[in-house]
């Protein structure tokens, strides 16, 4: 990895797969490796302070016994300097730990950013085609956001309290033993009490929220449907649905307003109980003087500080284990495989021929019973592909949405594996190929290709393994048809595509597409090839680029309308994952077969046309060949 | 989902409104019954705290060191009677500043909702449904946050100052002088501290959306990455933005780490000086050792106080800018409202008028110039065209969705804008190209046509425009539940579904905005055949791309550069060889290619 790290990240290429098949505990301590020594650091640090903070009672005791009643003054500033030293001990420590600790938890935290984000473009396309993005977003976000909570905040707040009230029942105990024990009753009552209450609010805070995002929809639902509803002027009826779901919002949200209403005052009596009780004992050890007026005093201060932040214990652990349930979703990820992109021992020196052989091939989708229970079309399968494509040819695959055409493709790319036979690039077994290097050589260009959120200029560097100069770029684009669109622009190349910048028409974002593919340069070239939802100016733009980019590449057209594959050097007929039919379009016309229906059908459908219009009261139009079947290769 | 969906936190102007502020502080004063429950519950509350206190010195001085034992326990039992009211208090302030800050939220909402209603089309177009979702939910959470627990917390931060200021004067005015120099450069540093905190964290919300949208776009670009072999590149990059996070969150954490210490050591300096100058008043005589013990109390007790006002005081800020934007959108003014007098009943049977329409949704880009056109009861209008050219305008300026700049229409010789929307939109009957149902069962949705209708009337409509057969497929029936925006059922289950939602409304004027473009051509031939008495008895416009519903219509208009381009019915403009002729025979071909090539439009489905 050639990333530098800030002096204060460390370890940041320890490996997260580390954490896979461990319990929670071990994966949590394996999750901050590199951080340990820090992170138990600043947890002395915050014992130390809770120390020095149980320390104040110390100088109050001695300043009450040793100067105020032995009425002797003379080291008066010295009381008063400890107490601003204590002070600043424990402020420095808290300081200290708290900094440490968010160092701990936003180092950690940026090395599973920085390793998800790598893991799931890794994971291989199986994976992709089976999980929600919504919920991978979810989970790379807000659960990567309460796995960091529970680092820098929970974890640390219990530390916190913990060490206060221990420190605190120590110096308590060091006073005065029978008094410490006595007063800490009520501390395994009020966790035992806090605990309960938080677990029971957590699950009415869970309705609460649930009624709120309930709300959301309705919401969105009106907004999206704002036309409907003025079209049939309903909106006095989704005021009202509206009305309904936003009052038991309320109720809910009144519900956890009385859950602390009852919380806090029975948390508040509870204390103020044992209060009375241990100054009750307190007091009477005074007056009996078993103890000096300081220790009493000392006792009253140390009392609060164990006591008071008890109460807090509960709704930390409800936090907690609302995170520990993050944590877990986004091991599952981290428990997907990866598929190895640099596996492979033929790495090939020269330039690629492009000559690719698939024989006897066969594939079936490794497809999880829970998906296909979700109703999703198991994807096709394939039997027995067998084919050649020599360097530079055009390959057509003709068929409907399953025969398996996408299939074809995907195992050229090994977005997955054959599950039988062979495929061959050049004469090598494609599995001896390392993806990454076999990717390198294939481009494909889409009907509707996905670009990225930034400049166009970087949009179309996308794909480029080298630096590319300016003049690089815009040559790519001007091959492409799309320069002077882009120059139309005002920002030109710097305009930002998608919803933060120019919305590009389809043709566009093709064309984009194609200049992104002239530049990575690849041998072998996969076209969808789909200009039907385009007018026929835009049809041209783009068959030209097409043209120009298919050139010296063996290219395969995902075909969908016989009219643009004519020209095609061979054509693949398929249905239900076998090649049905295969050759060039003189034979196939002229061979009874499916692709004979069809190409008999275009040619019907321009005789009834011609006949409808003569009805209507006109001479036919001079040619009955549709546009598209006139279209001739311009090179060979 | 797409990556517009993390909408970046919205910027705001440094300096808060000040008539925000106090709008928002009427609308808490909406609620003056709970409203003095709080002042009364935060008062009671900083009281007993000091009172406490107070006890504690008098336990020390009146039992322990003289050895009073007796007096000891009287006091105590006052101090746990204390205790109770305490609590009592605590009890009332959360309830009532709960309260507020729940039934402020509900009254936001239904505002906005309310509002939101009423506003024009043109709002819609001009507000990203992101932005207003953001008014509702965040903001409005924001607002009621404020307005309920952080004025309290300010209230009470504010009141415990003072309040045991006010004791330790009572205590010894002189020591309390020095407090008095003390405690504001506490609440001070506090206030000011936090502010440049808050502005920080912001600075890491803003880099967590980036950090989010990039997950976003990597995970649906997925494919394109591993194709393009971009996995370092990609990688190297974000590692980038998390360092930036790593830095910036790390900063805005340590940064608040500070803040307790400081405040703490402040606090520490007072009560340094409690020891120091308490002791020599004590040593005059003017001070008891209880009273140097409640002082110290006093110092520690408001320390969170401040805290929690310190945090109010960054937060206000923040919480105003959201109370200005909900504002914003509960002030919009709609663009189309009802004429004073308006006809809140009426009949839509009669012949429709354009008059010299000029439109345009923007200034610079007329949609309608002078578009005049006269349509007879009963009559079917098919308009064609190509996209943007304005077929639909035609429509939504019938519907009063828009007004037109200048000219005017008449329906049955009454102008549209002499009625109430409610009245127009109640008869005249509409199906969206992009149907959108609602979630809830398939009779609700329906039903949305005419509230009143019976189920058989629901049925009835269903059948008609065959919905029926597909819906006595589900388990459930017409109970089936459609999903959020309708979406458990296909594009073309949920045309039908909008078809008969708009036939069970009986309306005067029958409009079809590509109604029925994802449906098989089985189901068309048989909605054409059912639709045909409504057709022909209904006055009708049919924005459509179906040959066979253009065919029929009585009237063919070619809708291009702003005005009629053709007109007239299909023979003619067949013979016109014009704009429709061509699009007839490209039409045609893609339908005749629909119906029976196997191989048509079917696509390459990459994720």
């Amino acid at each position: 990895m050639t990333i530098s790290f800030p002096r204060s990240l460390r370890l940041q290429d320890f490996d997260l797969r580390r954490i896979r098949g461990v319990s929670q505990a071990k994966a949590l301590y394996r999750f901050i490796a590199g951080y340990r020594v820090i992170y138990l650091a600043a947890l002395a640090a915050l014992a130390i302070s809770g120390f020095a903070r149980s320390q104040f009672a110390t100088v109050i005791r001695r300043f009450t016994d040793d100067v105020l009643l032995a009425q002797n003054f003379k080291d008066l500033h010295w009381y008063g300097l400890a107490f601003l030293g204590l002070a600043g001990v424990a402020g420095t420590c808290t300081f200290w730990g708290s900094r440490q600790a968010a160092r701990t938890a936003e180092g950690a935290v940026r090395r599973l950013r920085v390793f998800l984000y790598d893991h799931l473009q890794h994971l291989p396309f199986a994976r992709h085609d089976h999980m929600q993005s919504g919920d991978l977003i979810q989970r790379s976000s807000s659960d990567v956001e309460e796995v960091r909570r529970l680092l820098a905040e929970h974890f640390t707040g219990v530390g916190r309290i913990f060490t206060i009230s221990s420190m605190a029942f120590l110096a308590m105990f060091d006073l005065h033993a029978r008094l410490a024990l006595v007063s800490a009753v009520v501390i395994p009552i009020s966790v035992f009490v806090s605990t309960r209450f938080w677990r029971h609010l957590a699950q009415i805070f869970f309705d609460f929220q649930d009624q709120e995002a309930r709300l959301s929809s309705l919401l969105q639902e009106n907004l999206y449907g704002a036309r409907v509803v003025r079209a049939f002027a309903r909106e006095r009826h989704e005021i009202g649905r509206f009305e309904a779901a936003n009052a038991t919002l309320r109720h809910r949200g009144r519900r956890m307003v009385r859950f602390h209403n009852i919380y806090w005052p029975s948390m508040d009596l509870l204390l103020a109980t044992q209060m009375v009780g241990s100054l009750m004992l307190g007091s009477w050890m005074a007056v009996q003087g078993e103890i000096s007026v300081g220790t009493y005093l000392a006792f009253v201060s140390l009392l609060s500080l164990m006591i008071g932040p008890i109460r807090h214990l509960g709704r930390i652990f409800a936090l907690s284990t609302q995170s520990l349930v993050s944590l877990d979703r986004i091991r599952t990820i981290i428990e997907e495989r990866r598929e190895p992109l640099h596996a492979g021992d033929h790495v090939p020196e020269s330039p690629l021929q492009g000559d690719i052989r698939y024989e006897n091939v066969s594939f079936a989708y490794d497809v999880p019973a829970s998906d296909t229970a979700e109703g999703r079309r198991p994807p096709a399968v394939l039997h027995d592909i067998s084919f050649t494509a020599a360097p530079g040819q055009i390959v057509a695959i003709l068929g409907s949405t399953g025969s398996g055409k996408t299939s074809v493709m995907n195992l050229l790319l090994r977005f997955y594996d054959a599950s039988a036979g062979h495929i061959y690039l050049d004469g090598v077994d494609l599995t001896r190929y390392p993806r990454a290097a076999l990717r390198r050589h294939i481009g494909i260009v889409q009907q509707d290709p996905f670009l990225f959120g930034r400049t166009i200029r970087e949009n179309i560097r996308y794909g480029a393994a080298q630096e590319v100069s300016e003049e690089e770029i815009q040559n790519a684009a001007r091959a492409a048809n799309i320069h002077d669109s882009v120059m139309s622009f005002p920002k030109g190349y710097d305009t930002i595509v998608g919803e933060q910048g120019v919305t590009l028409s389809g043709g566009q974002r093709q064309r984009l597409a194609i200049a992104r593919t002239i530049l990575k340069d690849p041998k072998i070239l996969i076209l969808d090839d789909a200009t039907s939802a385009v007018d026929a100016e835009t049809e041209r733009f783009i068959r030209d680029a097409l043209q120009q980019l298919m050139q010296g590449r063996t290219t395969f057209i995902i075909a969908h309308r016989i009219s643009s594959i004519a020209t095609a050097d061979k054509i693949l007929v398929m249905d239900g994952g076998r090649i049905v039919q295969a050759g060039a379009h003189a034979e196939l016309a002229a061979q009874a077969g499916l692709y004979r229906q069809v190409f008999q059908l275009q040619t019907s459908i321009e005789a009834e046309l011609t006949e409808e219009l003569a009805a209507a009261g006109k001479p036919p139009p001079p040619n009955g060949l549709a546009p598209g079947l006139q279209v001739q290769r311009d090179s060979g | 989902m797409s990556a517009g969906l993390y909408v970046e936190e919205e910027e705001f102007s440094a300096s808060f409104s000040g008539p925000a502020l106090m709008r928002l502080l009427k609308l808490v004063l909406n609620y003056r019954g709970y409203v003095a429950g709080y002042v009364v519950g935060v008062i009671g509350l900083v009281a007993m705290e000091g009172i406490h206190i107070y006890l504690g010195k008098r336990i020390l001085d009146e039992g322990v060191i003289p050895g009073d034992f007796a007096h000891v326990q009287q006091l105590l039992i006052l101090w746990g009677l204390v205790s109770v009211a305490l609590a009592g208090f605590v009890a009332l302030f959360i309830f009532c500043a709960g309260s507020v800050g729940q039934a402020i939220n509900y009254d936001l909402r239904k505002a906005m909702f309310g509002r939101l209603q009423e506003l024009s089309l043109s709002y819609y177009d001009k507000t990203p449904v992101g932005w207003i979702m953001a008014r509702a939910t965040s903001d409005s959470r924001r607002v009621s946050e404020l307005v309920s627990f952080g004025f309290l917390d300010f209230f009470w931060g504010a009141t415990s100052v003072v309040v045991f200021l006010g004791f330790m004067m009572w205590l010894n005015w002189r020591l309390a002088l020095v407090m008095l120099f003390i405690v504001p450069v506490m609440v001070g540093a506090a206030l000011l501290f936090q502010k440049h905190i808050l502005g920080q964290w912001r600075e890491v919300r803003r880099l967590n959306s980036r950090i989010t949208g990039s997950y976003a776009e990597s995970i649906q670009g997925v494919r394109v990455t591993k194709s393009l072999g971009r996995e370092q590149a990609n990688l190297t990059e974000f590692s980038g933005l998390a360092t930036e996070m790593y830095s910036a969150s790390y900063k805005a954490a340590w940064l608040s780490a500070l803040f307790l210490p400081v405040i703490q050591v402040i606090a520490a300096v007072a009560v340094s000086a409690v020891i120091y100058v308490g002791g020599q008043q004590y040593a005059q005589g003017f001070m008891t050792v209880g009273a140097i013990q409640a002082f110290i109390q006093y110092l520690f007790w408001m320390l969170f106080p401040i805290q929690e006002m310190a945090r109010v005081y960054a937060q206000i800020q923040q919480a105003v800018a959201s109370g200005e934007r909900i504002f914003a959108l509960i002030d919009s003014i709609p663009e189309i409202q009802d004429q004073p007098g308006a006809k809140t009943q009426v009949s839509l049977r009669g012949d429709i008028e354009f008059k010299h329409i000029h439109f345009a949704y923007e200034p610079s880009n007329p949609v309608l110039t002078n578009f005049t056109l006269h349509v007879e009861e009963g009559e079917t209008v098919a308009l064609v065209g190509p996209t943007g050219a304005g077929k639909s305008t035609v429509v939504n300026l019938l519907c009063r969705f828009y007004e037109p700049q200048t000219g005017l229409i008449e329906i049955a010789g009454q102008e549209v804008r002499s009625m109430t929307l409610h009245a127009l939109h109640s008869r005249i009957g509409m199906v969206l190209q992009t149907p959108y149902l609602f979630s809830g069962s398939l009779t609700e949705n329906l039903r949305y046509g005419r509230l009143e209708a019976t189920d058989a009337e629901v049925r009835e409509a269903a059948e008609l425009v065959g919905a029926d057969e597909f819906i006595r497929h589900f388990p459930q029936g017409y109970d089936t539940d459609v999903g959020e925006g309708g979406a458990l059922l296909s594009v073309g289950q949920k045309q039908l579904i909008s078809m008969a939602r708009a036939v069970l409304a009986h309306p005067d004027i029958f409009i079809m905005d590509e109604a029925t473009s994802s449906v098989d051509t089985l189901t068309e031939a048989k909605i054409q055949a059912a639709m045909q008495t409504l057709l022909s008895s209904t006055t009708s416009f049919v924005i459509a791309h179906r040959l066979s519903t253009i065919r029929n219509a009585d009237k063919i208009l070619v809708i291009r550069n702003g005005g009629i381009s053709e007109m007239g019915n299909h023979a003619n403009l067949i013979r016109a060889r014009g704009y429709y002729y061509d699009l007839y025979r490209k039409q045609y071909r893609d339908e005749a290619s629909r119906d029976t090539d196997p191989f048509f439009g079917s696509k390459l489905t990459y994720a």
